[in-house]
């Protein structure tokens, strides 16, 4: 005991420590969740076998079941499309936005405040507003393109193959907007003014002084955003069981939502689990790389 | 105050000697209804002549009632009575999961096997068990606005008989500039598509067992027809029954195919002439067919007091002559109706339910029902012939089916 | 001049941002049918207030209740667990922290509707069920503590060190200069993430629809889904239940806000 608040007294060990309270509370929360799935993905589990873990091991068929489902092309191309297309456009409208934001002139900072009502509205309720918004028949927005004359016919955003997927993935940018402005202007506010005002000095233009300083400064921030957004993209399904239900004929169907399909749909929890398990290996190499690049960045 | 404390110790003395033959009971009830609904409701009544047995009702949503419930029952902690819709009883009972109450019933007054109808019958049977009694049953019907048959044109009084009758007057009926379609019903991706799509494939033939069929292609490419030609809505691809009904309740649609469940909205909010009518057939003296729903009350096998649970089962089907006026679902067994609400269409109804047949029993339905769905998504959105989807659709059934 | 144009610009913004919240409450005030019509009314023409009726018939006021003990759980388990954390990983660079970052962001990787049945199933086990919304707060605190623990960390990256070591040659320990001195600087950032922690579980609605039974303990959200199940939901009354639901967020929210926005951006100005 006494050794230990010694530790805790020295910095290392009181870091430490801090730091093991938190993971240790998500090894138990979280941690056990994960591995049951890892586990269900090698088993046959049907829908009453679920509390013991006494079933049948079937190796990696069911992985195999899985990626021969021609329905998994689509859902793949559909979940890059999703988050891709969700981060480039939450990033660059977030980005503008603080940006904008940043310029000095009356109720900047209260009118900003006012974009993360769209974060905090519950998953729920969002789903529900957007779904008459995007109404074919009497939706909203068909209302507004017709009568600026951007459409001649009403669109389907929510039933028309072509469509479904941007629909969400256009419901899922308004969400993710709010919380990407906000902490890269948290970025921006650390940038000291005076790197700005020499860069001027020396002559540098505002696409200049945007790319050699705002850029590189922000790497930091732009990093947590990305990888925060992938998880909260990749976390998305209330938009899809609000919206399009991953259709028509799974249009805009993707990982997350195929995976609950097939365990509480058609019950095949084992081919659940194998999406599941294939999304967080997905993610965990995606991650890999992205910090093995900004490591190579830092050491120059 | 002690003079009530008295009466109350005296009263609670008196009251517990009067049943003290009857030992206090208590089942858990799981349901889809909420507070004022039916189990709600008929929960309270059989409380009031059956003191001693005590009733908890839970609301279970819908969609989650086979997870919860199957997640309940391997962890131990499920219900002792549960609803559950008719084409999942079969899940339950090949599990051994419900008890069969064929003993029962043989010796029960007021259950009589051969008065339920066929179709729900068909539904709780399994293997030779009867494992649940429907509480209702309902079925669908063309439900049509008669005001805009005369503004078109057409005789509200001759509804259209066949397929070819129900397009001629979709199309007459559809008025784009004023976004009006000729009909509305539901091909979503869901139980509620399979639902809406098996009697058109029965009426020519076939079956869930059997959809690779010329008649199939022939119901699959009929809808198709109403979608492309902007007579039903696009939005039928991913709407569900009561919100297709309700573009009917707006009048942005002239018919509709739904059941007995949109009536006390309609009789709410539609402002005009409605009535219903049997479900067109593909010509002229085809077989009939149409879609049975509702659910059953099952009592699960791991239940401590089979004797009180099936009582209150009892009572609950002793109560089909009240659900059609009281709670909106057809009579499961054969029963009469005094002064039924809407009388015309409940007489609608009551004929189409002649020709209700039950989905399955299959204890796999819902891979099945997926794949049928799946054959109606990519054919309406152009992905595939209607032949080849059904093709595609079979295969996946007969792989379900173990063929 | 340009100040008033960058004025209206942003003004522009907002309302078209803040467009779907407008649309959820002129729906709410709209009757049945005429939420169908084409083209939309962007005001209802005839006013159709129901919000007593669905308060009283869902018995909000429960619901409700429910939902602020939940967000309120949650928050101050997640700021117990997670403050610590951040710190010790605004701190310390290197590639251990990063490990432990990363796994952090790792777990929670995959939406509550995959995580639900094994939390179902190891909450029964240990009997957790028994304590159905204590279980909804430990689910939902392990769901939000690396979003947390991310933005607080930043909150401390702000605090000077020197502040510390200064603390340190006055004889405070490790832990009193962490308690004594960086929390209290980090002070508005930590305040306002555990505000947006609070709000984002008051909308919590996976784990308490599975994990919660009784009808009596369930959040608004679930009360909510019920309200829109399959045959039961009229829209108007949807919007109107979520408009009462959100108004009281968006109220906090409102007041709180120059302190949230100043508090998540302004520090970093010292």
């Amino acid at each position: 005991m006494a050794r230990f608040i010694r530790s805790v007294r020295d910095a290392r060990g009181l870091y430490a420590a801090l730091v093991w309270l938190a993971l240790g509370y998500l090894l138990v929360f979280s941690a056990f969740p994960l591995v049951y799935n890892i586990v269900i993905s090698l088993q046959t589990v049907d829908l009453f076998s679920l509390a013991s873990f006494d079933r049948p091991f079937v190796g990696l068929q069911n992985y195999r079941d899985v990626l021969s489902d021609p329905v998994a092309g689509t859902v793949l191309w559909n979940t890059i499309r999703f988050v891709v297309l969700s981060l480039v456009f939450q990033l660059a409208i977030g980005f503008g936005l603080a940006l904008f934001f940043q310029q000095d002139f009356p109720g900047a900072t209260y009118l900003r405040g006012l974009f993360l009502a769209g974060w905090i509205m519950p998953a729920l309720v969002v789903g529900a507003v957007w779904s008459w918004i995007l109404a074919g028949d009497f939706g909203v927005l068909n209302y507004v393109l017709r009568t600026l004359g951007i459409t001649e016919r009403n669109i389907f955003w929510l039933s028309d193959p072509d469509v479904s997927l941007y629909s969400v993935i256009i419901a899922n940018i308004w969400l993710g907007i709010p919380f990407n402005m906000i902490l890269l202007s948290v970025g921006l506010a650390a940038i000291p003014r005076d790197i700005y005002e020499a860069a001027e000095l020396d002559g540098a233009g505002a696409w200049q002084r945007f790319f050699t300083i705002t850029l590189p400064l922000m790497r930091a921030p732009l990093g947590a955003v990305v990888s925060l957004g992938t998880i909260f993209t990749l976390q998305q399904f209330d938009l899809f069981a609000a919206l399009t239900q991953g259709g028509p004929s799974n249009a805009s169907n993707v990982a997350q939502y195929w995976s609950w399909q097939l365990s509480f749909q058609t019950y095949q929890i084992s081919y659940g689990s194998v999406v599941s398990v294939l999304m967080i290996v997905f993610v965990v190499a995606v991650a890999a790389v992205y910090t093995r690049s900004t490591r190579h960045e830092q050491s120059y | 105050m002690r003079l009530k404390t008295c009466i109350h110790a005296v009263a609670g003395l008196l009251a517990s000697t009067a049943i003290v033959s009857a030992q206090e009971v208590s089942l858990d009830l799981w349901t889809i209804d909420d507070p004022g609904e039916y189990h709600y409701v008929l929960a309270e009544e059989f409380m009031e002549k059956h003191p001693n047995i005590q009733i908890n009702v839970r609301t279970v949503q819908f969609e989650d009632m086979v997870n919860d419930l199957a997640r309940a029952v391997a962890t131990g902690t499920g219900p002792d009575i549960t609803y559950i819709d008719n084409p999942e009883v079969a899940l339950f009972a090949s599990r051994g999961l419900l008890m069969d109450l064929k003993p029962y019933i043989e010796k029960s007054e007021i259950v009589n096997e051969e008065d339920i109808y066929p179709g729900p019958l068909a539904s709780v049977t399994w293997e030779g068990g009867i494992y649940g009694l429907p509480r209702g049953a309902n079925t669908i019907a063309l439900y049509y606005n008669a005001d805009m048959y005369r503004e078109a044109g057409l005789d509200p009084d001759n509804p259209p008989k066949t397929w070819d009758e129900l397009y001629e007057a979709a199309k007459a009926l559809t008025k784009p500039e004023e976004n009006i379609y000729g009909i509305a019903f539901s091909a979503v991706a869901t139980e509620e598509g399979t639902f809406q799509f098996l009697p058109w494939l029965q009426m020519t033939g076939g079956d869930y067992d059997n959809v690779a069929t010329e008649g199939g292609a022939r119901a699959l490419n009929f809808w198709k027809r109403l979608l492309d030609e902007r007579l039903a809505s696009p939005d039928t691809l991913i709407r569900g029954q009561w919100d297709s009904t309700g573009t009917f309740n707006a009048g942005s649609a002239a018919m509709s195919i739904s059941g007995p469940w949109e009536l006390p909205r309609m009789s709410e909010e539609a402002d005009f002439d409605y009535r219903a009518a049997l479900l067109p057939v593909p010509e002229e003296g085809a077989e009939r067919a149409s879609a049975l729903g509702e659910g059953d009350n099952v009592i699960l096998a791991s239940t401590d007091n089979p004797d009180e649970a099936f009582m209150f089962v009892e009572f609950l089907y002793e109560q089909m002559p009240r659900v059609w006026n009281e709670f909106g679902y057809l009579p499961a067994s054969e029963v009469e109706v005094k002064d039924p609400q809407n009388p015309e269409i409940y007489a609608v109804f009551e004929e189409s339910m002649k020709y209700a047949r039950n989905r399955g029993p299959h204890p796999e339905w819902p891979r099945i029902s997926q794949a049928i769905q799946q054959a109606i998504q990519t054919t309406l959105t152009g992905q595939a012939e209607a032949e080849d989807a059904l093709a595609t659709a079979q295969q996946k059934i007969d792989g379900v089916l173990g063929k | 001049m340009k100040r008033y144009i960058l004025l209206a610009l942003a003004a522009l913004f907002v309302a078209i941002y803040l467009f779907p919240l407008y649309w959820m409450y002129v729906t709410a005030l709209k009757s049945g049918s005429e939420i169908f019509r084409f083209p939309p009314t962007f005001w209802p023409a005839t006013l159709h207030f129901n919000v007593a009726d669905v308060w009283t018939r869902l018995r909000m006021d429960r619901f409700l209740t429910n939902s602020l003990i939940i967000a309120a759980g949650t928050t101050v388990i997640i700021m117990a667990v997670g403050t610590g954390c951040a710190y010790a990983l605004a701190r310390v660079r290197s590639i251990w922290m990063d490990v432990a970052m990363f796994t952090t962001l790792m777990m929670q990787v995959l939406p509550s509707s995959l995580m639900i049945t094994p939390i179902f199933v190891s909450f029964n086990h240990v009997g957790l069920l028994d304590y159905p919304r204590l279980a909804v707060v430990l689910a939902q605190a392990a769901k939000l503590l690396p979003l947390y623990i991310v933005l607080c960390r930043t909150a401390f990256m702000q605090v000077p060190r020197e502040l510390e070591e200064a603390g340190l040659v006055d004889g405070n320990s490790r832990l009193g200069a962490f308690l004594q001195i960086a929390i209290p600087l980090a002070r508005n950032g930590i305040l306002v993430t555990a505000v947006l922690v609070f709000l984002l579980s008051f909308g919590e609605y996976v784990y308490s629809r599975s994990l919660i039974g009784e009808r009596a303990l369930q959040p608004a959200t679930v009360g909510l889904q019920s309200f829109m199940g399959p045959n039961t939901s009229d829209w108007s009354g949807v919007m109107t239940y979520s408009a009462i639901y959100v108004t009281p967020i968006l109220f906090i929210f409102v007041l709180l806000q120059r302190r949230i926005v100043s508090g998540l951006t302004a520090g970093a100005l010292k």
